[in-house]
């Protein structure tokens, strides 16, 4: 419910004039709520910017994120290529 | 620069409908709210002289503000008021539906506070809103989330004069 709560209010934000992006976990959620812009983390719910204590990772993150921003032309929905290595459900 | 491809959709609109399903049985009240004519804003300036602000619902708020309330199922539409200047070590997550304990080992999992800052000294970003926006994503009626909190997010970030807003879930 995460994903539909702040999709709802990242479409409300996009509409008033403020270019939005989001991580996904659930993208079928994400997908359904509607969003301007999203990327598709394939991490375990919790760690949307990746694992405790590993900041190049968070930065990997969001500069997909910000790079997503900046070459968006319309509604986008993109895969980021990293994976969680940790978790075997994940990999 | 990363290869960004489009995630193959297949599906998902099925899985999307599968889960509001599941939400429906397990929750009252629960609805299948989306946003009706989706937006795209695009950006009105570089990202180098954009003001960022971070939206999650994670269940981020500071130890001297209200907890969410997590002990019912009518969840919670409130929000909290993180400023810019805020210390991380005092920032508490309180949702019961995704384990916090990543969070709280590091807000920066969920709440990227410090990588933030981070970028604004590498000129990547202009500045860091002054203020953020923690809010908890446990909400099986997502009609007081567009009607209420979403307007008063929409407010305070225009408020700020935030340029570009980040949104993270749990």
């Amino acid at each position: 419910m995460c994903h539909r709560s702040v999709g709802l209010v990242q479409g409300a934000v996009e509409a008033s004039g403020i270019p939005t992006v989001t991580i996904a976990m659930r993208p079928d959620i994400t997908y359904g709520v509607r969003v301007p812009r999203a990327a598709w983390a394939r991490f375990p719910h919790g760690n949307p910017l990746g694992e405790p204590h590993q900041p190049e990772q968070h930065h990997l993150v969001l500069e997909a994120l910000l790079q997503l921003l900046e070459t968006a032309e319309d509604r986008s929905f993109v895969e980021l290529p990293f994976r969680w290595r940790r978790w075997k459900k994940w990999l | 620069m990363f290869d960004l491809q489009p995630i193959d959709t297949e599906g998902l609109q099925e899985q999307y409908h599968e889960w509001i399903e599941f939400i429906a049985r397990a929750h009252e009240g629960s609805n299948p709210r989306v946003n009706e004519d989706p937006a795209f804003t695009p950006l009105s300036k570089p990202l180098s002289a954009s003001r960022v602000a971070l939206c999650t619902t994670a269940g981020a708020h500071l130890d001297d503000q209200e907890p969410f309330n997590v002990l019912t199922h009518d969840g919670d539409h409130t929000h909290r008021v993180l400023p810019d200047d805020l210390d991380p070590s005092r920032l508490r997550f309180t949702h019961t539906h995704y384990d916090t304990s990543s969070a709280e080992q590091d807000p920066n999992c969920v709440f990227p506070i410090d990588r933030l800052h981070e970028l604004v000294e590498r000129g990547r970003i202009g500045a860091a809103s002054p203020v953020h926006v923690g809010m908890m994503g446990f909400n099986p009626d997502p009609s007081p989330v567009q009607d209420v909190l979403a307007p008063k997010v929409v407010d305070l970030l225009h408020d700020a004069e935030v340029d570009v807003a980040i949104m993270v879930p749990g």
